[in-house]
């Protein structure tokens, strides 16, 4: 091919030169040829929001339309401004914003203590633990929520006043560590080898040493992985929300956004416009994460493994 | 080599020479063990385990969450829920959907998380869209899969008419409703799968891949011999979450078919929100409960049992 | 650096309790003790939002120190919220409460009995519809005061009759001439219907069919509520009429989901509708009309309709607290405020003499054209749904009989005789 084309072409991943470049080309596309592949698939995973844009830029006569259709004559833009000032929705964004961020650096604060404990040492009850973690994943909220709430009100009136009924901390304690997370970071840190924690151990570092400055850096993915689901899963919660909280100031943005959403009739448009401006910051967290999706220490390999 | 002799002291018991010193590390072990995992314990069993244990009390009684009278009935609950038909086909149809929605998602998640896992181009853009999928609200994802498979004005009915193939019912139709559902899921949580995987994947040291491809290995045996052991982790980790999620299905049911048609979405976590909130037997509800967690506890320790076998660790 | 980085996480953490305990504002939930401030659970968007408040404001202005707080819950989750609340002992003053948990909420201790305060001669109790008495009493006692109406009628596509060649129907007509306009309405070429129904089998299925049941002269229950009334010749009709039109003649669209119709409808694809008034501001692409439900002739029954009130209930946190809530409520629900709720969001009036006010017919139907027939249906509701703890389990029934008879998986006569048989062990087994 013509230097012009290879210039233009998408660099051609480590993984496939070499080797790729001794077999005779027969024919070369400008472009990766995995593109045809993640094209449809990505087309087919966004097809929803394609329907979701459409209808938050549409008015609401068109939106009443079934089979929808995509194709809207008249354009409203101002159904997000509309969306905004149907309600508070800068209260219900800091609020959200303050759950997740708090729930996010709690977790990992507290899952990485502990998932590295279930991975890496042994103590008396480990097992029995670990178990009793992974068992409240097993009951459905629709049953523990009255508990909860029973529990969250009793830590309200005897702990902390802040983390009761009706306040923003009753969102933040019972998801400042999750089973999910100790889970997932369990299993995470067992695929590590173990060499390099064994090396720091014996030229004398703490065990916290050897988290901070040897496990926690080699997970970078696993981390910026779990920040953004539990980011995700606390922007997105609306049950626990709608039980505990009691006045229009502590709501937070999936209670917000069901204003729109009456028993009979639904405000399709502001809605979406609504649910595609909840969206952003998860869109935001993710992609940031993603700078952490890089190919850690341990797989530049390790000599004699 | 340093690593040896770190890794034959733990190995050594403690009557052995040096057994105090061992036993010493052994307590600092214990101790650090649970100054590591008590936080996280105490919330998540404060939180999760104390209602746990309360529900199964409140299978005892005869709860209709409105009087606070609930007198203690015993296993009368749990009798009736073994007489009841409704909870065996609820059973029914959770188990066959999980068995669909939890190799479906994973396989696709694998797929998608390998394509995914290069530097080309808009790959960013690629793998946001993956996420997003989990993002999106139920409802929206809801309304949009029953367009898409309505019968009369979908798009996959129109689909099967362009290839010839004859119009189905979907959610009109009770065997091809939970299908339908499975689908749905399965579309939502592949994001989920594909984010697990590529965090995983990011720890197969390339080296590996590249020495098995010069040795002459074709792409997918590289991929069977190398790559899929090394994601048994990911792999155990994700049966392990999807079928416990999977068990526990209701929100996409609940919006969309409402358990219809004839009940044949009708999932043990739906049947038994009816029973608590719109039957108001709470004590029932609650008995329904404890038997879907002694499923998903044996369904998850099979895994951990099963998972042992074929997981790799490197260490 | 470790050390650094153990102090910032400190930090972190320190910053999150603080967090914590700043989120210590606002309490919201009523229950001062006082009767300064009532707190009030209801699902209002909309311009039935902006009217409640508008509302709100006015009472807080006549009634200097009182302040009234209104929090949103979507009022399909208002039950799960309260029963929560109750259990923890936080339940608000009031809540905005589907009549058809009545018979249940009814049974929650902290629930007031207001018989006596609607006793009153000033709040004139038999000026609301008996629709909406019947729904707010549960075994003789009154535990909510109206809140909103509504009634099912039949709301039609006049392009598409026109089109067709028929007439727009008339108020005498019958179930026949339904069907024959549905069969005429349907056009699969370009995938047109007569008519819908939606087939989740939740009480949104079974109470479309309860008011053809009431129209062809049948009964849910019996009287005492204690055996099925429905397997009756009047059942068999009913479910006959909605067999022709899902099986036999294609000319009915069914809706798994609950969620399409109305949609479809708007887009012209459907006929006719049998629905409420909430969905009049639905269809705005669309020549509508509306008409009473059609009746069965010689039956007796007319063209009576069902309807689907919902209660304000008052929840017991002291006696001030109650006083004031009631205070409230008396003015809220009373005529004044009644009317322009209703002129402001299109709702019909939950007052008789509201309905019968001169020039407000006139007024709803100019803003919202259609609704003038379904105020005057109101008069078409002659009964309600049957009160009992256990309805909602007999719904359930009623609901599988239903879609099994419209998937064309059962025969009418079989499914009625097994709906029965499984309701009467239900009323047998239940105590009230």
């Amino acid at each position: 091919m013509s230097t012009v084309d290879l210039a233009k072409a998408a660099p051609v991943p480590a993984s496939m030169r070499g080797v790729a470049g001794r077999r005779p080309r027969r024919w070369r596309l400008p472009f990766s040829p995995w593109h045809l592949v993640l094209v449809p698939a990505t087309i087919i995973l966004i097809f929803p929001f394609f329907w979701m844009i459409v209808t938050s830029i549409e008015t609401s006569s068109e939106a009443l339309r079934f089979p929808p259709d995509l194709t809207p004559h008249v354009l409203r833009f101002t159904n997000y401004g509309d969306a905004l000032k149907a309600a508070p929705f800068g209260r219900f964004f800091w609020n959200s914003a303050v759950v997740a961020i708090t729930t996010v650096i709690s977790n990992l604060v507290f899952c990485a203590a502990a998932g590295y404990a279930f991975a890496r040492f042994r103590f008396l009850g480990r097992g029995v633990l670990f178990v009793l973690i992974m068992i409240t994943l097993m009951v459905p909220f629709q049953v523990t929520m009255i508990p909860q709430f029973l529990i969250t009100k009793w830590i309200g009136v005897n702990l902390l006043a802040g983390a009761g009924i009706g306040h923003i901390g009753s969102l933040i304690v019972p998801n400042a560590a999750t089973a999910f997370g100790v889970f997932f970071l369990r299993q995470f840190f067992r695929t590590l080898p173990i060499e390099y924690e064994e090396a720091a151990r014996v030229d004398g570092a703490t065990r916290l040493t050897v988290l901070l400055r040897i496990v926690l850096p080699l997970s970078a993915p696993a981390l910026a992985t779990l920040a953004a689901l539990t980011f995700l899963d606390s922007w997105n919660s609306f049950l626990w929300p709608l039980i505990v909280i009691t006045s229009p100031n502590e709501m937070t943005l999936p209670l917000g956004l069901a204003t729109f959403q009456g028993a009979h009739s639904t405000q399709w448009t502001l809605l979406m416009a609504g649910n595609m401006m909840s969206l952003a910051p998860m869109l935001l967290v993710f992609l940031l994460a993603q700078r952490y999706f890089v190919r850690s220490v341990a797989a530049t390999g390790l000599a004699g493994t | 080599m340093a690593t040896s002799t770190a890794a034959g002291s733990r190995r050594r018991s403690g009557g052995a020479p040096g057994g105090a010193r061992n036993r010493a590390l052994a307590r600092s072990e214990s101790l650090a063990g649970w100054a590591f995992v008590t936080p996280a314990s105490v919330i998540i069993l404060l939180f999760g385990a104390v209602p746990i244990v309360w529900s199964l009390v409140m299978s005892f009684q005869q709860n209709n969450l409105l009087s606070p009278k609930t007198p203690f009935v015993g296993l009368q609950n749990y009798r009736q829920l073994i007489h009841d038909p409704a909870v065996l086909s609820a059973t029914e149809h959770t188990i066959v959907y999980t068995m669909l929605f939890v190799p479906g998602t994973m396989i696709v998640g694998l797929f998608l998380a390998v394509a995914m896992n290069r530097q080309i181009r808009f790959i960013w853009f690629y793998r946001t869209a993956a996420y997003a999928t989990m993002a999106i609200s139920t409802i929206s994802e809801a309304l949009v899969f029953i367009w898409l498979f309505d019968p009369s004005y979908g798009i996959v009915n129109y689909a099967l008419s362009l290839l010839g193939l004859p119009q189905q019912q979907f959610l009109n139709d009770p065997s091809q409703a939970l299908g339908v559902v499975v689908v749905m899921t399965i579309w939502g949580w592949s994001g989920f799968a594909v984010v697990i995987y590529l965090a995983a994947l990011q720890g197969v040291p390339k080296e590996l891949t590249e020495a098995a491809a010069i040795d002459g290995a074709g792409r997918w045996a590289t991929f069977r011999r190398i790559t899929l052991p090394l994601l048994s982790p990911a792999s155990l980790f994700l049966a392990v979450w999807l079928t416990i999620n999977a068990l526990q299905l209701f929100d996409e049911v609940f919006l969309s078919t409402q358990g219809g048609p004839l009940g044949a979405t009708t999932v043990v976590v739906y049947y038994l929100y009816v029973q608590a909130f719109q039957n108001f037997s709470f004590g029932y509800a609650s008995a329904i409960a404890y038997l879907l967690f002694i499923v998903i506890l044996v369904a998850t320790a099979i895994q951990f049992r099963v998972g042992r076998r074929f997981t790799y660790y490197r260490s | 650096m470790g050390s650094n980085r153990l102090r910032t996480l400190r930090a972190l953490v320190a910053c999150a309790l603080i967090v914590l305990g700043l989120g210590a504002c606002g309490t919201g939930s009523g229950g001062s003790g006082s009767g300064k401030s009532i707190s009030i659970w209801e699902g209002y968007t909309g311009a039935e939002q902006k009217e409640f408040t508008h509302l709100v404001a006015a009472y807080e202005k006549a009634n200097p120190g009182v302040k009234v707080s209104a929090l949103y819950v979507n009022n399909d989750n208002t039950l799960q919220k309260v029963l929560t609340a109750v259990r923890g002992g936080t339940q608000p003053d009031i809540a905005y409460l589907y009549g058809s948990w009545a018979p249940n909420v009814a049974k929650i201790p902290q629930v007031v009995n207001l018989t006596k305060v609607v006793a009153k001669p000033s709040v004139n109790w038999n000026d609301f519809w008996v629709g909406e008495r019947d729904v707010a009493t549960v075994n003789g006692r009154v535990i909510g005061i109206p809140a909103l109406v509504d009634n099912l009628a039949v709301v039609y596509n006049k392009t598409l009759f026109a089109q067709a060649g028929l007439k727009p129907p008339a108020a005498s007509w019958t179930w026949a001439q339904f069907q024959a306009d549905a069969k005429a309405l349907t056009k699969p070429a370009i995938k047109q219907f007569g008519t819908a129904y939606v087939t989740p089998g939740s009480e949104d299925t079974v109470w479309h069919w309860e008011a053809l049941l009431w129209e062809a002269g049948g009964q849910i229950l019996n009287s005492s509520n204690t055996k099925a009334a429905f397997d009756s010749p009047a059942g068999l009709t009913s479910l006959n009429t909605l067999r022709t039109m899902a099986v036999t003649d294609h000319s009915m669209y069914l809706d798994p989901a609950d969620s399409a119709y109305a949609n479809l409808f708007n887009s012209g694809k459907i006929g006719m509708l049998v629905t409420g008034p909430w969905d009049l501001s639905a269809f705005p692409n669309v020549h509508d009309g509306v008409q009473v439900m059609p009746q069965y002739p010689g039956t007796g029954a007319g063209h009576q309709t069902i309807s689907g009130p919902d209660n304000w209930v008052i929840f017991n946190n002291g006696a001030a607290q109650v006083s004031a809530a009631e205070k409230f409520l008396l003015w809220l629900t009373a005529p004044a405020q009644a009317k322009a709720f209703s002129l402001a969001t299109g709702d019909l009036p939950t007052r008789q003499s509201v309905a019968s006010a001169a020039g407000f017919t006139a007024a709803m139907n100019a803003a919202l054209p259609g609704v003038d027939t379904f105020i005057t249906n109101l008069g078409n509701v002659k009964q309600a749904r049957p009160q009992i703890a256990s309805y909602p389990q007999i719904s359930q029934v009623l609901g599988t009989m239903i879609v099994s008879v419209l998937l064309g998986k059962s025969a009418p006569k079989a499914a009625l005789d097994q709906a029965a048989a499984k309701v009467n062990s239900i009323l047998a087994g239940s105590g009230s």
